[in-house]
């Protein structure tokens, strides 16, 4: 008998830390769908950056009658992809926002386990049934969850570090590579772990 | 470890299975419950595993999905520097007691060496505080250990690609927690190299060791010079050799000497399957090259380039055309401030494309032969340095017999012997030595590599000189001129005297030219190569020339050889005599003259190094010499005849009495006499018997006894061989030797002897 108490008190942490979680997911994904409009602007601003830089506006009558056009065009550009970067660097700081929720969540549980797993015993982490997944299984997902998050933050954070204005082209491909992430990753993981407890929480 | 694993049959063995796919990067050690609870470990637990190659990593426990005993599951992502790329293909098992729990105390402060990812597309690869941010990131949450490498996951973004753990507090010693507290510092020195690599020893290269040295140092040493003089130091050297003489170790030893990293390629693992991939390969290598020679300098190296660069042109080489011409341009665009030296091996120069063959591309040519006698003893020291040989073996007498031999060939060589010492002696099974005997086992097992596709290479029934009857000054004319030579250089030199390129051994049939050439074989240790009608002549145009030549280019590679040309007159033609059109024989005879007396050497057969001290022993090894017999001299083109060529020729004269006398008793040793047979007599009376004929007559009185006596006969009598007598008849005649008389009195040969 003295082995329940110890493990209830792990499921008590772990019934915590899940709603945590699929609260966390939805900031997350709501924050990754305001990004996929804005890097289409960027994209959109990157071709028009490249079409202004290979028309030779000499050549072309109407235009010709404009001072330093093409200087004050590629200002205009530049000026608004800065603001829409500026809107993606605030989506970034969400994402880590939740990245850090998470991570603290699962340490404080890893922790409680760890503080209890002498007592517990191997036995007790495999204990499973039909409602509910074993203490192992959850544990060994918290921190797949909680990977997941750091690297994809990590991932996006790099891409978005790469932009730079002499090269329209890889501007105008990042909606592609931003999916790209995404689909690498087990996407749907967060939302399939969340199903698998959900009998547990509902306990 | 192997010898006591059957002392603890208790111990559980863990087979190791291969990594999830979703596991990699986790550092997890997936292990069964019962496994777990014998370590005392929880989930998370810091373990460390002892690797079987000696290595090491650090792993955290966790349960594996279904719950069984008996596997493991190991992710190497902190593993000591060597293990950490062998660990992932590593199969096999390991035992229990090979874990170990560890503590895992939370780490103040850490200090790491990082690894950066090559090429320019890592961000910020240059900015500290990236680095840190991401070593921050790699080591979060994660056990380490001193000494030991956290790599960075394969498609992980970032600019680092590994981070060697130099120091922390506390001292992560067996291992440490790394916390989101804990501080972590870059350090700028590198730790200092573990394990030094272990050297290659090489024997018997040291010329072209020299030249390959000089190409990858020059530029390090004296760079400003170099860029004075505008100078473009030579970055292209092409290897050649037969396989086995150590092209590969020759780089690999210069480069470790020298310090500088090398990428070595195979040239057939770059083929591709579908069009442009092979090229594309070939980009890759070159590109990666380049970026290792941006730090220190880099020698690519293409083994076995002939696979990639075949000569271009003729029909359906489209493709391969194409990746020659990538090679070509990819040589020539490194130029300018590469510091790439490209170094390509191959065994077969001639089939290259000659485009590579230019300096800008292939500046060099380093032709390693087949090892000389020096470079063999020198070899032999170097492998067996640290063998236990025991102090009888004579390494100069081991390399003498060792002809034909390449490096890997001795090292078979040597490894049998002790395998040998090691399984078959009975005495000291813990400090075995290798002795003379162990070699000489080793010997009949071990065949040179470079003669295993020699075409007419004989196993010859050894023949001792005393199994042949009479004769004895034809014996005493073939060791001077053959024998002598090849054991005895040194007082030839002395002499003045050159080597003779060929004998002619001529005389009627059955008088033993045949056993007296294989009597020369046995004794004199030297490779034996016999070439017959049925090696020589082919359906195709040229065939037949182009096997002679490739006969003597064999033989060369293994010299001192032997070229025995049996029936010479069947297999080549004379044009002093035939006038009619050019056909087969007579080219067959063009090419034999030009191997005998050519102008020079193929540079591809180059044997050891030209300007060499002591050339003196090795100045009667370089030829081959051949040997030919015929029983028709009058039918030989004249041409070979001349000195320099088969510059010594033998009569074997038809054995007279006193030679007849003791070829009956060669024949007769093994038969039951009695005593009233007189071999005296028979000998006398034999006249114009050749060698051949007195066998049979011994044969036939023998089977005359068993005839006459039923299967109990116990001896031959005299009457026999009488009987016998009568019914054999000589297969000499007066005519036939008279032929033979007026050949040698007309061109003034030797004595033809009494009769």
């Amino acid at each position: 008998m003295t082995q329940v108490q110890p493990l209830l008190a792990v499921q008590e942490a772990l019934k915590q830390c899940f709603p945590v979680v699929e609260e966390q997911q939805g900031l997350w994904q709501s924050a990754l769908g305001d990004c996929q409009p804005l890097l289409l602007s960027l994209s959109n601003l990157a071709e028009q950056l490249q079409a202004a830089e290979n028309l030779r506006f000499e050549d072309v009558p109407p235009l010709r009658a404009f001072p330093d056009l093409k200087e004050r065009l590629r200002r205009k550009q530049l000026l608004a992809g800065d603001v829409v970067l500026d809107k993606l660097q605030e989506r970034l700081t969400a994402l880590l926002k939740v990245r850090d929720t998470v991570s603290s969540h699962v340490e404080r549980v890893l922790q409680v386990y760890e503080r209890h797993a002498d007592t517990v015993g191997i036995d007790g982490v495999l204990q499973a049934s039909v409602v509910s997944p074993s203490v192992a299984d959850m544990l060994e997902w918290l921190q797949d969850i909680e990977r997941h998050y750091r690297n994809s933050y990590l991932k996006r954070k790099y891409l978005l570090s790469s932009i730079q204005w002499g090269d329209p082209a890889s501007i105008q491909a990042l909606p592609k590579a931003w999916d790209r992430i995404s689909e690498d990753e087990h996407q749907d993981f967060v939302r399939d772990t969340l199903l698998n407890v959900s009998f547990f929480l509902a306990e | 470890m192997a010898p006591d694993s059957g002392l603890f049959p208790e111990e559980p063995l863990l087979k190791v299975l291969p990594l999830d796919a979703k596991d990699r990067g986790t550092q997890r050690c997936r292990l069964g419950p019962a496994a777990l609870r014998a370590l005392g470990a929880h989930l998370g637990s810091a373990v460390r595993i002892s690797l079987p190659d000696g290595g090491s990593c650090l792993c955290t426990a966790w349960l594996r999905r279904d719950g069984a005993d008996g596997f493991v599951q190991l992710d190497p992502q902190c593993a000591s520097p060597g293990a950490a790329v062998g660990a992932s293909g590593f199969r096999g098992n390991l035992r229990l007691s090979s874990l170990r729990l560890v503590s895992c105390p939370s780490l103040r402060h850490l200090t790491v060496w990082p690894v950066l990812r090559e090429g320019a597309g890592a961000p910020g690869a240059s900015n500290p505080a990236a680095v840190l941010e991401a070593a921050q990131e790699l080591l979060r949450n994660r056990p380490v250990s001193r000494g030991h490498v956290v790599t960075a996951p394969p498609g992980a973004p970032g600019p680092v690609a590994a981070l060697h753990v130099v120091s922390g507090a506390p001292s992560p010693d067996p291992a440490g927690l790394v916390t989101p507290r804990t501080r972590i510092g870059l350090s700028g020195v590198p730790p200092s190299k573990v394990e030094p690599r272990p050297q290659v020893p090489l024997g018997g290269l040291s010329e072209a060791a020299d030249s390959l040295r000089e190409l990858l140092l020059l530029p390090l040493r004296y760079p400003r010079t170099l860029a004075a003089l505008r100078l473009a130091v030579p970055r292209g050297v092409l290897l050649a050799g037969p396989p086995g003489v150590g092209k590969t170790q020759l780089v690999q030893a210069v480069v470790r000497e020298a310090g500088a990293e090398l990428l070595a390629v195979s040239a057939p693992a770059l083929q591709g399957a579908r069009p442009g991939e092979t090229e594309e390969n070939v980009r890759q290598v070159f590109q990666r090259a380049r970026e290792l020679a941006s730090r220190r300098p880099t020698l690519l190296f293409l083994d076995e380039v002939d696979a990639l660069c075949p000569r271009r042109g003729g029909p359906h080489r489209a493709p391969e055309s194409r990746v020659v011409a990538q090679v070509l341009t990819l040589l020539d665009g490194i130029g300018g401030d590469r510091e790439v030296v490209v170094v390509a091996s191959t065994n077969r120069p001639d089939t290259l494309d000659p485009a590579l063959r230019r300096p800008g591309r292939f500046d060099r040519e380093v032709v390693i032969g087949t090892p000389t006698l020096q470079q063999r003893e020198a070899i032999l020291q170097v492998i067996t340095s640290k063998m236990p040989v025991s102090g009888q073996v004579d390494l100069s007498l081991l390399a003498e017999m060792t002809v034909g031999y390449v490096g890997a060939d001795l090292t078979a060589l040597c490894r049998e012997a002790a395998l040998h010492a090691l399984l078959h002696s009975k005495k000291n099974q813990d400090n075995p030595t290798i002795d003379e005997a162990d070699f000489l086992e080793a010997f009949k097992k071990i065949q040179p590599s470079s003669f295993r596709s020699v075409i007419g290479l004989m196993d010859i029934k050894p023949v001792g000189w005393e199994q042949i009857g009479g004769l004895e000054d034809v014996k005493l004319k073939l060791k001077q001129s053959i024998e002598w030579p090849l054991k005895f250089p040194r007082e030839f030199v002395r002499m003045g005297l050159t080597q003779p390129k060929g004998v002619l051994l001529y005389g009627p049939p059955g008088c033993a030219k045949t056993t007296l050439v294989r009597a020369l074989a046995t004794s004199c240790r030297c490779s034996f190569v016999s070439v017959s009608g049925a090696d020589l002549f082919s359906p195709f145009v040229g065939d037949s020339e182009k096997v002679l030549s490739q006969v003597f280019r064999q033989a060369r590679a293994n010299t001192p050889a032997i070229v025995f040309l049996d029936e010479i007159d069947s297999i080549l033609g004379s044009r002093s005599i035939s006038k009619t059109e050019c056909n087969v024989p007579e080219r067959v005879l063009s090419v034999l003259l030009n191997e005998l007396d050519g102008v020079g050497l193929k540079t591809i057969e180059r044997r050891g190094s030209k300007s060499d001290q002591r050339e003196l022993q090795e100045v009667f090894n370089r030829n081959v010499m051949i040997v030919a017999a015929t029983n028709r001299p009058d039918v030989l083109d004249d041409a070979l005849l001349r000195p320099g060529r088969l510059d010594k020729i033998i009569y074997i004269p038809p054995p007279d009495e006193k030679g007849r006398l003791s070829i009956l008793k060669v024949y007769t040793k093994n038969m039951p006499m009695g005593p009233d047979v007189s071999l005296e007599n028979l000998a006398a009376e034999t006249s114009f018997f050749s060698g051949a004929d007195l066998g049979n007559l011994c044969k036939e009185a023998a089977l005359l006894a068993l005839q006459e006596n039923g299967l109990e006969a116990t001896t031959v009598k005299q009457e026999h061989f009488l009987k016998s007598l009568q019914t054999i008849k000589p297969s000499l005649s007066h005519e036939d030797l008279t032929l033979y008389e007026n050949l040698f009195q007309k061109q003034g040969f030797s004595n033809l002897g009494d009769i």
